[in-house]
């Protein structure tokens, strides 16, 4: 054991060198693009309050009753010069306080943000991780059989898809599934008949819900896992030791393990992406479902004028993608020996 | 290869089982949704939209939070629910308050409670109660409650007379607004809300109506309550209204009915399911698929209108709504300082067509541009109307008033005095389909006949607001005609966008270009100031109001600030399947919430 111990030591130092060298990098990153969206969020033109009494306006209220509504509004706005407003902004982010929301007026950005996050995992992650399982899967296929009638199949289908924009396919998964074939609700996330809880009634409305959001993401995201799939095995195909292998007689079994796995680890790295992104949401398909994550929030921030919520949004997308991309790239050291060893397999 | 199409195989039968899930998850649902409909009992459960804001189930069941978790009409009340009337604007249908009578100054306003009012926990509902609310409205501003004392309108005392009887006295500087602000008071629980006023609250109203530093100091400390009181949450609503919220998530909120209603016998949903909306696309989706039972004014394409048509039980309700689209000229650039210039554009415009191309359900083509939608414009000016000038599509006026105004013909195009260029650019806000429809239809028209014309849409509202009021544009498109109260009619002309603001009770004008004024106008036409008449119609007597308006009338028709282009039609669905008894086209009830049908006793099962 005592061999193993010592070399073990430096490895241990190493990953923790690693480790805080990443989060050194990644609180700076996450520093400078808080003050720079924090200077854009604030030269965005337009007047919140005014747009917010326009709008009513515009809904049908009298100018009085919009008058009322709005009036309160003008004391949460922010105050101050701007660096007077950043440097309190900053001090408020230290103690994890992203301030109140001006179009939900006084509600805690942290409060909205947690809200919206937990109807964007669902559909995101579940949309992700059935397209990435599908079109890895079928991307193998297509790359060791390329010349075949099913791979070009695949390899079209995957093009093709990945040039739809995601509005556009999910345009036409809600006009197939809630018009010409209405078997899902066009929108929300779930029913509010239903009492929340771990109850059959309120999870299948749940996934109902859910289901066209998921479909959307999965059919404008698995065109991407295919190809890059697909020409990540064509690739690994051409390796030496996949000649060796089939040179030792090894079963086909064996075979596909060895090709799957070695084409998988460059895709390892958009999947990370991937989720970090998730907690961007997926905007166009939250707004055709009327789905309330992240995406949306963001959306409803930028059309109010919300400084608050809008900066609270951008922060935590952020600091999803930076912390993911830290965890896959220590993640990419166990599953990837030659990183671990530096090239020395 | 044949490990992997094994693996595809399996992988294969994961996606069906994944859609054989959705699928029990949709039988499942939708065996659960009748189960919970039927706890409604045979009432049934109404579904619909608030038209006044998207639901955000994080906001406090609180209706001084303007993204509440309330709803007007069902869970929250006020004392008396305003008529869409054509001319008065002090008509109303009770509410809280069973009946109400007030002096012809409007000095005095006394409000007598619906008898039988209770809250939803069964406390009785209390002229305590409409204190409490004032004084919370008085943290708010605005309207009849601001500590500003000189300002018109201002309450100046609130006496209780009695357990159900409260008087309101208006201040010495009088306003015909004060009655209608009154009666829109919305009506908290005194003992859920009360705690938010501080003890000696209206001691310190008291003393903010003063002068000097004390005033200021009592100012401070009662607009300084406006936040805490936005931002309380109750933790369960506690309603007079006819439904009492059971609970909300963000896709919709559910309301089950108040057994403790004072008219509890005309409320025949047992509960009210009000789902959200991120766009108009959604309430199309949600009227094709015959979900909604009845749906506010919305902007629908003629191609969905006649799918909704299609969807069985749908029917349109159609009648007036105070609104109206016109292009407002920026008179502060030139030529459109040239009043020659704007009648000449008005000459070009056939308002028919733009309308037709627009809004052909929601609009109609304005008959002329008085500042007043056409429906009131009747009512306020009769035959006068049709003394004004119709400005109907005549190229030869246009002509004449384009060289009226120093423009110069040159290679069949128009152009500027000086000979240079013109060029017309008529600017809008994206998110408006139909006002970029209209726009495009105008400066074709405007192409047609040598004026080089193009339309510039800004990416959204708050957008656009910001640089009309910044006065960046030349022409840009504005509502108008917001009815019945006539001041609020002549304001959107001759208020702030045209230089003219109350301040403190003062009016003050603004220079062009300077606090909003983006519209340049003159001060005075013709020793006319239409800023202070505007002004005056607050204050004015029935007989006085209706001289003023015939006089803005027909200087707005002379001077074309704006080209009234259509007036809206309030376009209103509902569907006939599960409820009936709609208010009929046209009737002072259509624009208000369902809940207020319901409390008015209209709303009935279908086939009952």
């Amino acid at each position: 054991m005592k061999p193993s111990t010592v070399r073990g030591r430096p490895r241990v130092n190493a990953v923790t060198r690693r480790l805080a060298g990443h989060l050194v990098r990644g609180l700076v990153m996450i520093w400078v693009v808080t003050t720079i969206s924090f200077v854009i969020i604030r030269n965005i033109p337009g007047n919140p309050v005014l747009g917010q009494y326009e709008t009513l306006i515009e809904r049908g209220m009298s100018p009085d009753q919009a008058e009322r509504a709005t009036a309160a509004l003008y004391g949460f706005l922010p105050t101050g010069s701007l660096w007077e407003q950043y440097t309190g902004y900053m001090k408020a982010l230290l103690h994890l306080d992203l301030g109140q929301s001006l179009s939900t007026p006084g509600t805690e950005v942290v409060t909205l943000i947690g809200s919206a996050a937990k109807w964007t995992i669902l559909p995101v992650l579940g949309g992700t991780l059935l397209s990435f399982v599908l079109g890895v899967t079928l991307g193998v296929y297509a790359g060791v059989k390329r010349s075949g009638k099913l791979g070009d199949l695949l390899s079209i289908s995957g093009s093709l898809l990945h040039g739809v924009p995601q509005y556009v396919i999910g345009l036409l998964v809600l006009a197939i599934f809630t018009t010409l074939w209405p078997i899902f609700p066009a929108g929300g996330p779930v029913d509010v008949e239903f009492v929340p809880g771990f109850n059959a009634g309120y999870l299948a409305s749940l996934i109902q819900h859910a289901t066209l959001p998921v479909l959307t993401y999965a059919l404008a995201s698995y065109g991407g896992w295919v190809l890059a799939m697909k020409s990540s095995v064509a690739t690994v195909l051409g390796d030496d030791f996949i000649l060796a292998a089939e040179l030792r007689g090894l079963s086909r079994g064996v075979l596909f393990r060895y090709i799957a796995r070695n084409a998988i680890l460059p895709l390892f790295t958009i999947l990370a992406l991937s989720l970090g992104m998730l907690f961007g949401g997926a905007i166009f398909i939250e707004r055709i479902f009327n789905y309330p994550g992240l995406g949306l929030l963001l959306v409803n921030s930028i059309g109010a004028r919300d400084y608050a919520l809008m900066g609270g949004t951008f922060l935590v997308t952020t600091m999803a993608i930076i912390v993911v991309n830290i965890a896959a790239d220590l993640l990419y050291a166990v599953i990837d020996p030659r990183v671990r060893t530096g090239g020395v397999a | 290869m044949v490990l992997a199409i094994g693996t595809l195989e399996h992988f294969m039968k994961r996606l069906a089982a994944t859609a054989a899930l959705a699928a029990v998850a949709t039988a499942t649902a939708a065996c659960g949704t009748s189960e919970t409909a039927a706890s409604a009992g045979p009432g049934g459960v109404y579904t619909t939209i608030d038209g006044s804001k998207q639901i955000d189930a994080t906001a406090p069941i609180n209706p001084f939070n303007p993204q509440g978790s309330t709803f007007a009409g069902y869970d929250a009340m006020a004392l008396a629910w305003p008529k869409n009337d054509l001319m008065d604007p002090n008509l109303f249908y009770p509410g809280l308050a069973r009946s109400w009578t007030a002096t012809p100054d409007q000095g005095e306003v006394v409000v007598h409670l619906q008898p039988n009012a209770r809250w939803s926990d069964g406390r009785p509902v209390t002229s305590a109660d409409i204190r409490t609310s004032i004084g919370l409205a008085y943290t708010q501003g605005g309207s009849a409650y601001t500590v500003n004392a000189g300002a018109a309108g201002a309450a100046a005392d609130i006496k209780v007379v009695d357990a159900k009887t409260v008087k309101i006295v208006q201040g010495k500087n009088r306003s015909n607004a004060f009655l209608r602000n009154v009666l829109s008071t919305v009506v908290v629980p005194d003992h859920v809300f009360g705690p938010l006023l501080p003890a000696g609250f209206w001691a310190t109203l008291t003393a903010a109506r003063g002068t000097g530093p004390a005033a200021e100091k009592a100012k401070t400390e009662i607009t300084g309550l406006s936040q805490k009181v936005i931002t309380f949450s109750p933790p369960e609503d506690v309603s007079a209204g006819p439904f009492v919220l059971e609970r909300v998530n963000p896709g919709a909120a559910l309301l089950r009915k108040n057994a403790y209603f004072y008219d509890a016998a005309r409320i025949v949903p047992g509960k009210v399911k009000v789902l959200n909306y991120t766009g108009n696309e959604q309430i199309w989706n949600y009227l094709v698929s015959g979900k909604l039972d009845s749906a506010p004014f919305t902007a629908v394409p003629a191609a969905v209108m006649k799918k909704i048509k299609q969807t069985p039980g749908n029917a349109i309700r159609k009648g007036y709504s105070p609104v109206a689209a016109s292009m407002a000229f920026n008179q502060a650039r030139k030529p459109y300082d040239n009043v020659h210039v704007r009648r000449a554009l008005a000459y070009l415009i056939d308002r028919a067509q733009v309308t037709k191309i627009a809004s052909p359900e929601a609009g109609t083509p304005s008959v002329t541009t008085t500042g007043i939608h056409g429906s009131s414009a009747q009512a306020w000016l009769g035959a006068g109307l049709g003394a004004l000038d119709q400005y109907k599509v005549d190229p030869a006026k246009a002509d004449q008033e384009l060289r009226a105004a120093g423009m110069v013909k040159k290679g069949g195009q128009w152009a500027m005095p000086d000979g240079s260029p013109w060029k017309v650019q008529i600017h809008v806000p994206a998110s408006f389909s139909d006002w970029v429809a209209a726009a495009k239809s105008v400066t074709s028209q405007l192409n047609d006949h040598g004026i080089d014309s193009s339309v510039v849409t800004s990416a959204d509202y708050i957008l656009y607001l910001d640089e009309l009021a910044g006065g960046k544009f030349d022409i840009g498109f504005w509502l108008m005609a917001l009815g019945p109260s006539p001041y609020n009619i002549f304001q959107r002309v001759y208020g702030p966008a045209n230089g003219w603001s109350l301040l403190a009770g003062r009016l003050n004008h603004a220079a062009p270009g300077k606090d909003g004024n983006w519209m340049g106008g003159p001060e005075t036409v013709g020793g006319v100031n239409p800023g202070e008449l505007t002004n005056r119609l607050n204050l004015a007597t029935p007989e006085e109001q209706k001289r003023i308006v015939g006089t803005l009338a027909k200087l707005t028709n002379e001077q074309l600030p704006v080209i009234q282009i259509y007036d809206y039609v309030n376009t209103q669905f509902v569907n006939t399947t599960r409820y009936t008894g709609w208010p009929a086209a046209g009737s002072e009830a259509l624009r208000l919430p369902a809940g207020v049908w319901m409390q008015l006793g209209m709303i009935k099962k279908s086939g009952v």
